[in-house]
């Protein structure tokens, strides 16, 4: 029961995700909740309320003063956090405080306030909240509070060797600032090791260091810090090279992924000891290629933590696994972060970040060219229209700087400058900064034509970031600003306007283009690299390809995720499209027909078909070649692979054979007896009207087709009716009559002289008995309807060229082709005239010939012998060379009866000795 | 300001499987450097050189791309509108080599008509004997010369293998494009302000007038 529960409520989530999602940045509101807060998308919120708050922290010496209004905005509760954002911009002061850092929950006494909770943290921190609103809603507050807090005990456990990991912590108790015992610095980055890229001095490491530890005591600090103007100064002015790694993992929220998941990063190594793959074998061939400048990738500390965090991350999300770039950002992240904390950092950059950068189809990283393109001409309109005119291609100058975040572009000290404010802004940032790189440069850039130069002005504007934006300026102020201290003031002063929801509406408008242009392109590469598949044409290969992803993406669950394989659900949707001859399929049926095609064509034995897989099955499945078209039939069926099928297979043929016939079987659709005898009635109909009127002579022109004749069609349909059942049951007798014994192989003389086959051991049901391919055949050619539903019926059944929106309605179908029988009257009119030949030939005083006996010869090229057919319509006779030798070696032996029923038996008894040595083709009647 | 040979633009592409060299085959060709280990080109990268066959002065545009499988997707954004592409494998890597026959199929079903592809197999140093002969080391090799060639001689291209790392046939990679490139598909060029012979870098070109040929084929 819980397990249908669990479905439901997956299918209910699923549902209210699709119609919640937001269209413009395709997140549902609850991902939007999770995302701006930075806490993992498990959470959920349980209460909230509005409220002020009150910080107040026993290291500050002033802390906030009581002159200082209280932040009034919103806190929300969800299992493992407390939060709180401002009402008007969050920037004023927000927190996620993690439940676990919550030492105690009190009422402060005498408030004149309605409702006080007042919470205390471990890194002594007091967050008063004053609930706004109706006092019992503010006491189910508290008491979620109580309950998600008793929750929560469990993950208590968790934070102390977290503590030990993190870099403020071991700051504030070396100072004595905290009750903490953190007596290691904790690992960190190669750059406590390799030295920090840059000067210290310089970037006055010292200074911003302290300000840190101030605002630590004052504000809290990782899972218990609260956000006010001053944290995101400082982030914005640079972060210290100690606690970089700390704050970064902070801002974007990698922090509580690896709070809660500690030792997941070793597990995932462990467990794949020793295991190889194709993004491993990628990983591989760029290590050493990876800031090969910095000191610790020349040596096998860096190159090792390198290989071990990529390779985790390609474990984890194999659906990503790796893509270049990835290197460059890694290898940067780990100067200033361990490798735990880089993994999940990755984790949440890909995820999160900057979705479908890395992914295998890189949709991200094409979609935000784009985008920047169109914000470019937005912002930038003379600039944009020079770009164009001169057909320079903006995206070869700007991919690299979204793809590797500026790391491969600018020198290193300046690329982790802007990292800093990336992880803390989001992806707008990369906007921001490409914009005000293209400003900056906009007078050079206006007065160059080509590509080249356009790419070296700005090679060089990297390079001389670190130089005085204004070298001639007399005021030694302004001459002290450097080219990119003017670029971030230009990016993030100039480009504010460049918010996320502009990004995200622009994103929008150009997804379709971009989806379309990747899966063109995929689809020729796809394409190009199928195997032979000689019976399905070119166009028929891209409609095949299109309905293949068509019904993949509208069936999978995880729509988007890129799959490119197809479960049985998605395949039984696919064949049913395109098969008439599929009728309700249970999917829970292990032993359905379908099932048998689908496990048959899964090659990899993976419960999936790829695309390959899929091809090659419907190839043989529409082979136009009679003989071939039973012995693909056969092999669904010859499991073992030794050429012969058992009773319980036998079985199983004659149901799955009912099973496809059923629409010939109902009357739903006419095979091509019927049709050859529609056409017949209505050829004897109008030759009768022809000798009526005196004109018999053959004459081209002459012969018309009546447009108000009808057909007997219930008639028809139930000769048709009568004929499959009888096919059905026709074939099980003889299956089980011509079926091998297991112990003794029958002799073939006996057989064949012995017409009775009384003896015939297969008859009793306690002797194992198996069916061989030659018996199989003939068993199948014995009888018109079937030898014609694996001949043509069943191809002619299976649309593969049919286009992609059209819905099928083979009931529909039938009444259409029914109805359009006359007017295709060109076969009609060949077998009137063929009726009068016949008649001037004999004289005029030969009978119509007898239209009930049709025969149809199967194969492909049946509508053409068609006309060449004589006139009699009593059979055809087709042998090739090859089988005419082999037949005639072997005439001596078949026995051939005068009787209508006998020569089908001859013929399958002349098969039966000459499939001994497979060959093909033998139809013969007397 | 002299006007003395005109320089004829070719756009030229190189395609090819991730670290088969092709970042390499341009340093070498551009700066005659090489540098062991170079970082993989994201995106892509452009460069130009001017080198001199004969009577003319090609001006080469080079688009050098990112290797890895799933950059492909961006490569049509690069190859248009190309005159010459160089499609590299590393004959040490024989996944390559599938990689560069279709790129080859790619080339010719989606770029220019008439475009010239040079099939370069890379890393030949890597093959050599240590002791300067003529002969191979065993083993190493995994794509046989007759391969390469084979290749080449069914889809019509120019066929070498080279080393980036000792410049073994990088030049003549570029020199046989040159004059493959027909003349006349080259007309549309204009005056050089710049009339430095051999190779220039990029970098101190920058005051080069844009004189992109846009071949409407
Ligand atoms: N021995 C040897 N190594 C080479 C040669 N050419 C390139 N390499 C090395 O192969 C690696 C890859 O070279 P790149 O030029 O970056 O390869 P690429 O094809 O540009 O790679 P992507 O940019 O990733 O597509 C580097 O470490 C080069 O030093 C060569 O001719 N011989
Ligand atoms: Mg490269």
């Amino acid at each position: 029961m819980a397990f249908f529960d669990a479905l439901r409520e997956k299918a209910v989530t699923t549902l209210n995700q699709v119609l919640d999602k937001n269209r413009n940045s395709g997140l549902t509101k609850h991902q939007q909740f999770c995302y701006s807060h930075h806490i993992p998308e498990t959470e959920t919120i349980l209460s909230e309320s509005a409220a002020e708050i009150g910080i107040k922290s026993d290291y500050s010496t002033d802390a906030y003063n009581d002159n200082l209004p209280f932040p009034q905005g919103r806190i929300y509760l969800t299992q493992s956090f407390l939060i709180f954002r401002d009402a008007f911009d969050r920037k004023n002061c927000s927190f996620s405080v993690h439940l676990s850092t919550i030492k105690k929950v009190e009422r402060p006494p005498g408030s004149d306030y309605g409702f006080a909770l007042m919470v205390s943290t471990y890194s002594k921190l007091h967050l008063t909240l004053y609930l706004v609103g109706i006092r019992s809603d503010s006491e189910r507050f508290a008491q979620q509070l109580k309950i998600a807090l008793k929750k929560n005990l469990v993950h208590v456990g968790k934070l102390q060797p977290f503590i030990q990991t993190c870099y403020s912590e071991y700051l504030l108790a070396k100072n004595k600032v905290s009750t903490e015992k953190v007596e290691h610095a904790p690992q960190g980055g190669l750059g406590l090791v390799f030295k920090f890229p840059g000067d210290p001095k310089e970037s006055r490491d010292k200074t911003k260091m302290k300000l840190w530890f101030d605002l630590f005591r004052v504000d809290g600090r990782n899972l218990s810090l609260v956000r006010t103007p001053l944290f995101y100064k400082l982030v914005r002015v640079g972060l210290p090279n100690r606690l970089r790694g700390e704050i970064w993992e902070l801002c974007c929220g990698s922090m509580y992924l690896r709070l809660d998941y500690q030792g997941e990063y070793n597990k995932i190594l462990e467990d794949h000891k020793d295991q190889k793959s194709f993004a491993i074998e990628e990983i591989e061939k760029d290590l050493n290629r990876s800031l090969p400048e910095y000191a610790a990738y020349q040596s096998s500390q860096g190159i090792e933590r390198l290989r071990r965090v990529l390779t985790a991350y390609s474990w984890k999300n194999p659906d990503v696994g790796y893509c270049q770039a990835m290197n460059i950002v890694v290898a940067a992240m780990l100067i200033y972060m361990s490798e735990e904390q880089a993994f999940w950092c990755l984790n949440v950059l890909c995820d999160r970040i900057v979705p479908g950068y890395y992914s295998k189809t890189m949709y991200g990283t094409l979609l935000d060219q784009k985008v920047f393109e169109s914000l470019v001409q937005k912002t930038m309109p003379m600039l944009w229209e020079h770009i164009t005119k001169n057909d320079i291609q903006l995206s070869v100058v700007s991919l690299p700087w979204f793809l590797s975040l500026y790391l491969s572009s600018m020198p290193l000290v300046f690329a982790f400058r802007i990292l800093d404010v990336f992880f803390l802004q989001g992806p707008k940032t990369l906007f921001q900064v490409a914009l005000a790189v293209l400003k900056l440069n906009g007078e050079a850039l206006l007065n160059t034509e080509d590509d080249g130069t356009f790419i070296s002005i700005i090679k060089q504007y990297f390079l001389t970031l670190h130089e005085s934006a204004h070298p001639n300026s007399p005021n030694p102020k302004f001459r002290s600003i450097t080219r990119f201290q003017e670029l971030l003031v230009t990016a993030f002063r100039e480009f504010s306007v460049i918010d996320e929801e502009m990004i995200n509406n622009t994103r929008a408008k150009h997804r379709d283009t971009i989806y379309q242009n990747i899966s063109s392109f995929v689809k020729r590469t796809e394409l190009r690299n199928l195997p032979r598949t000689t019976n399905i044409s070119q166009e028929t290969l891209s409609l095949l390809y299109d309905r293949f992803y068509s019904v993949v993406e509208s069936l999978s669950v995880t729509k988007g995720s890129g799959t490119s394989v197809m479960d049985y659900k998605v395949f039984v949707e696919f064949m049913s499209e395109i098969c008439d001859w599929i009728t309700d399929v249970n999917v829970d049926d292990e032993r359905h027909f379908l099932r048998r095609l689908f496990n048959h064509w899964d090659t990899e034995k993976q419960g999936a078909l790829t695309f390959t897989d899929l091809l090659v099955g419907l190839n043989s499945l529409v082979d136009p070649d009679l003989m071939t078209s039973m012995s693909n039939f056969f092999e669904l069926y010859d499991t073992k692979g030794d050429g012969k099928i058992d009773r319980e297979g036998i079985l199983q043929i004659s149901e799955d054979l009912l099973y496809i016939t059923s629409p010939w079987k109902d009357g739903v659709l006419f095979d091509g007896i019927t049709k050859a005898n529609i056409e017949n009635v209505i050829a004897d109909e109008v030759y009768k009207k022809q000798v009526e009127s005196g004109n018999t002579s053959p004459d081209q022109s002459e012969i018309q087709l009546p447009s108000d004749f009808q057909v007997d069609r219930d008639k028809l349909e139930q000769q048709q009716v009568e004929r499959y059942l009888q096919a059905a049951a026709t074939f099980i007798q003889r299956a089980f009559e011509y079926a091998q014994p297991e112990e003794e192989e029958l002799l073939i003389k006996e057989l064949a002289i012995d017409n009775s086959i009384s003896h015939n051991a297969a008859l009793n049901p306690n002797t194992p008995v198996y069916l061989n391919l030659p018996t199989f055949r003939m068993v199948v050619l014995a009888d018109e309807t079937y030898e014609l539903l694996f001949g043509s019926t069943l191809r002619e059944a299976t649309h593969l060229e049919r286009p992609l929106d059209t819905k099928f309605d083979p009931i529909r179908n039938l009444r259409d082709m029914f109805d359009g029988l006359l007017a295709d009257g060109r076969k009609v009119a060949t077998k009137v005239r063929l009726r009068m030949d016949s008649r001037a030939a004999n004289g005029g005083g030969g009978a119509p010939p007898n239209s009930s006996n049709a025969s149809i010869k199967s194969g492909a090229k049946r509508e053409e012998e068609e006309e060449d057919q004589d006139d009699d319509d009593l059979g055809v006779i087709s042998i090739d060379d090859n089988d005419k030798d082999l037949l005639l070696a072997t005439e001596a032996q078949v026995v051939v009866k005068e009787s209508t029923e006998k020569p089908r038996i001859s013929r399958m008894e002349s098969e039966k000795i000459i499939g001994k040595s497979d060959q093909n083709l033998i139809e013969f009647e007397t | 300001m002299s006007y003395p040979t005109p320089a004829t633009s070719v756009k030229l592409v190189l395609l090819g499987e991730a670290a088969v060299g092709k970042s390499s085959l341009v340093l070498r060709f551009v700066s005659n450097d090489f540098q062991e280990n170079k970082e993989p080109t994201i995106g892509a990268a452009f460069l130009t050189q001017k080198c001199t066959i004969g009577e003319r002065t090609i001006k080469y545009e080079i688009w050098d791309t990112a290797g890895q499988e799933r950059f492909a997707s961006l490569a049509p954004m690069y190859y248009r509108n190309a005159q010459a592409a160089i499609v590299v494998y590393d004959i040490t890597k024989p996944a390559s080599f599938i990689k560069a026959r279709h790129w080859v199929k790619e080339l010719h079903e989606q770029a220019a008509k008439d475009i010239t592809i040079a099939l370069v197999g890379n890393k030949y140093d890597l093959v050599q004997d240590d002791d300067e002969g003529q002969g191979e080391r065993e083993g190493v090799r995994k794509v046989s010369v007759e391969e390469g060639q084979n290749l080449a001689a069914e889809e019509g291209l120019l066929f070498y293998e080279t080393s980036a790392k000792t410049s073994y046939n990088v030049n003549d990679v570029f020199i046989g494009i040159g004059n493959k490139i027909p003349e006349a598909a080259s007309l549309a060029s204009s005056p050089e302000q710049n009339n430095n012979e051999g190779r220039i870098d990029l970098s101190t070109n920058a005051s080069s007038n844009g004189n992109r040929n846009l071949c409407s084929c």
